[in-house]
């Protein structure tokens, strides 16, 4: 029964054109075509509220196919000997449209909501030790020196998480906005996981990546800035859920059409479901909510590789969990000029 | 006695000023901060300072266009500090003529090592012999030699060019289109490809680790910088 779960919307107005059209058929005298015209709207409306245009065009057009049948002299038949009638049928597609209008903005305010409250409650988390750090180093006079340093650096690191979180803010906004602005350049995916490692410079994990490259590695077509905040993502994600000083394995392999990214560490296995819907935004493992970090991080990466047209997916390895990126290799190949 | 270097600080946003003023004083710097475009230019007539700081985002005035004016008269060292996301500005400013650039938010003690180098380049401290070095790397511009530990490497003709104008701008950022134009030539500006393709080939040779480079260091949408010197060793 699953398959039907996300057509339940489709069942549930057709159910309602079905009890309509029972109650239709036995009040039909006492009614009117008045009325049983509003009645048939209920579909339509229902449906609407879901804000998906293409589901409002298919229950509206069955719901004006059976009130015409069923009602519109001739009865039990498509004709339509008033053209007045034509005029009800555009009004059904004219109510339902512009409910799904107003259905999909109210939605996305609520997902402007969600994101809005995930945000600030990422950003906060930081915002929190910095505020508090820094107020125990203003009030206590003797605090041992390696007590300060230890606070030092959590007023650093939080730092750098905000640095992050709002560089991932900024690519996302620039993702959403338009598919065209990606800044395209030939890029050297080596050069590219070079800068993503050195944004870890400051978290004392560096040497816990391990990066391996096919030494053949061609070009890509791609968006620089958006590729490294890729790899940054990944690696952030996999440094945070990993078994503490276990390796992070970066492994880059060129095929003729594509180029294979893995991005593996070591961790306990997630569930199947999990593994799944971890690209979608504000998505958080369960157990997971004492690890710093916000579900953003991974959906943007989502984001990134549909923009280069490539897969991206996850999936149990016998230690660990692996993120697999595959990026089609560009139509026409980089030119490079060969010497010896 | 030496007397203390001047820095002008072109900055609007106060916090920032005040932070630059006292880390910088504290440093040994003789600090004046301008807040916008105008008094800008009175301090820089009036003051002469030794190296210039300033924020690209100046309101009341493009930041560039007080670059293309300070170019005019002197060639003191401008460093650009700018928000993330504007690569086009800071190659525009660079091409203009400014020295150097910092994205917020930034280290300090990066910006500081940034100062220093940029003072060291404005001394004219160019090389004057047919050696170049930096660490373990030795470059004998007349043999056309490298060796990395004493022991030689095989460059190609391109990559030994390449290498080449690292080493004679040391510590600088340098945009892929002045790399292209000075190594390839003329012409040759928009050819990403060449240039992608042989800084890899010349990393695999030089570096120890080309996946985390000590020398050639990218400077992601700008160009890349050949990081040379205790300045650049040791990030924070």
């Amino acid at each position: 029964m699953t398959f039907l779960y996300p057509y339940r919307h489709y069942l549930v107005s057709f159910a309602l054109l079905l009890i309509i059209s029972i109650i239709g058929e036995l009040f039909s005298g006492w009614l009117g075509l008045m009325n049983i015209a509003l009645i048939y709207l209920l579909p339509v409306l229902v449906i609407a509220l879901r804000g998906d245009r293409h589901a409002t065009t298919v229950v509206t057009a069955i719901s004006v196919i059976v009130f015409d049948l069923l009602y519109v002299p001739p009865r039990y038949s498509l004709d339509v000997h008033d053209l007045a009638y034509v005029w009800s049928f555009v009004i059904f597609f004219v109510v339902g449209y512009t409910i799904t209008y107003q259905a999909k903005r109210i939605q996305a305010n609520a997902i402007k909501e969600i994101l809005l409250n995930t945000l600030s409650h990422d950003l906060k988390t930081p915002l929190s030790s910095i505020q508090g750090n820094t107020a125990l180093l203003l009030r206590e006079k003797n605090i041992d020196e390696h007590t300060q340093r230890e606070v030092l650096i959590q007023i650093s690191d939080s730092t750098h998480r905000m640095n992050r979180l709002i560089a991932n803010l900024l690519d996302s906004a620039r993702l959403k906005d338009n598919r065209e602005i990606l800044r395209k350049e030939w890029c050297d995916f080596e050069d590219l996981i070079g800068v993503a490692i050195q944004e870890f410079r400051h978290d004392r994990v560096m040497h816990r990546i391990d990066v391996e490259i096919s030494p053949d590695m061609p070009l890509f077509w791609g968006d620089g800035g958006l590729l490294v905040r890729l790899f940054v993502n990944l690696l952030d994600n996999a440094l945070k859920y990993s078994s503490p000083d276990k390796p992070i394995c970066v492994v880059m392999t060129s095929m003729p059409t594509k180029t294979v990214i893995l991005v593996c560490n070591d961790s306990e296995p997630i569930k199947k479901a999990d593994l799944k819907n971890m690209f979608d935004k504000f998505y958080r493992l369960e157990n997971t909510a004492d690890i710093v970090g916000s579900g953003v991080g991974l959906s943007i990466c989502k984001d990134i590789v549909i923009a280069h047209e490539g897969e991206i997916e996850a999936y149990n390895t016998d230690h660990g969990i692996c993120v697999e990126v595959v990026l089609p290799a560009p139509k026409v190949p980089a030119r490079t000029l060969r010497e010896e | 006695m030496k007397t203390k270097d001047l820095i002008l600080i072109i900055e609007d946003d106060e916090a920032i000023s005040r932070m630059l003023s006292l880390f910088l004083d504290q440093q040994g710097y003789k600090i004046i901060v301008a807040g916008d475009m105008k008094s800008a230019i009175r301090e820089l007539q009036t003051q002469s300072p030794e190296i210039v700081l300033l924020d690209l985002g100046l309101p009341g005035g493009d930041g560039k266009t007080l670059i293309k004016s300070i170019r005019t008269q002197r060639s003191t060292p401008i460093i650009v500090l700018s928000a993330r996301h504007e690569e086009k500005e800071i190659i525009a400013s660079l091409e203009l003529g400014a020295d150097d650039y910092m994205t917020k938010p930034f280290s300090t003690y990066e910006l500081l090592a940034r100062i220093r180098s940029a003072q060291r380049r404005f001394m004219g401290l160019q090389p004057s012999s047919n050696i170049l070095q930096c660490h373990e790397l030795v470059m004998d511009t007349a043999q056309h030699t490298v060796a990395k530990n004493g022991e030689f490497l095989k460059l190609t003709p391109t990559e030994f060019g390449l290498l080449k104008y690292f080493m004679l701008h040391q510590n600088q950022v340098l945009t892929h289109i002045r790399l292209l134009k000075e190594v390839w030539g003329v012409g040759y500006q928009q050819e990403m490809q060449y240039l992608r393709t042989y800084i890899n080939s010349l990393r695999k040779k030089i570096e120890h680790d080309s996946t985390r480079p000590a020398y050639i260091l990218t400077e992601l949408g700008v160009g890349y910088r050949f990081g040379c010197g205790d300045d650049f060793d040791s990030k924070e």
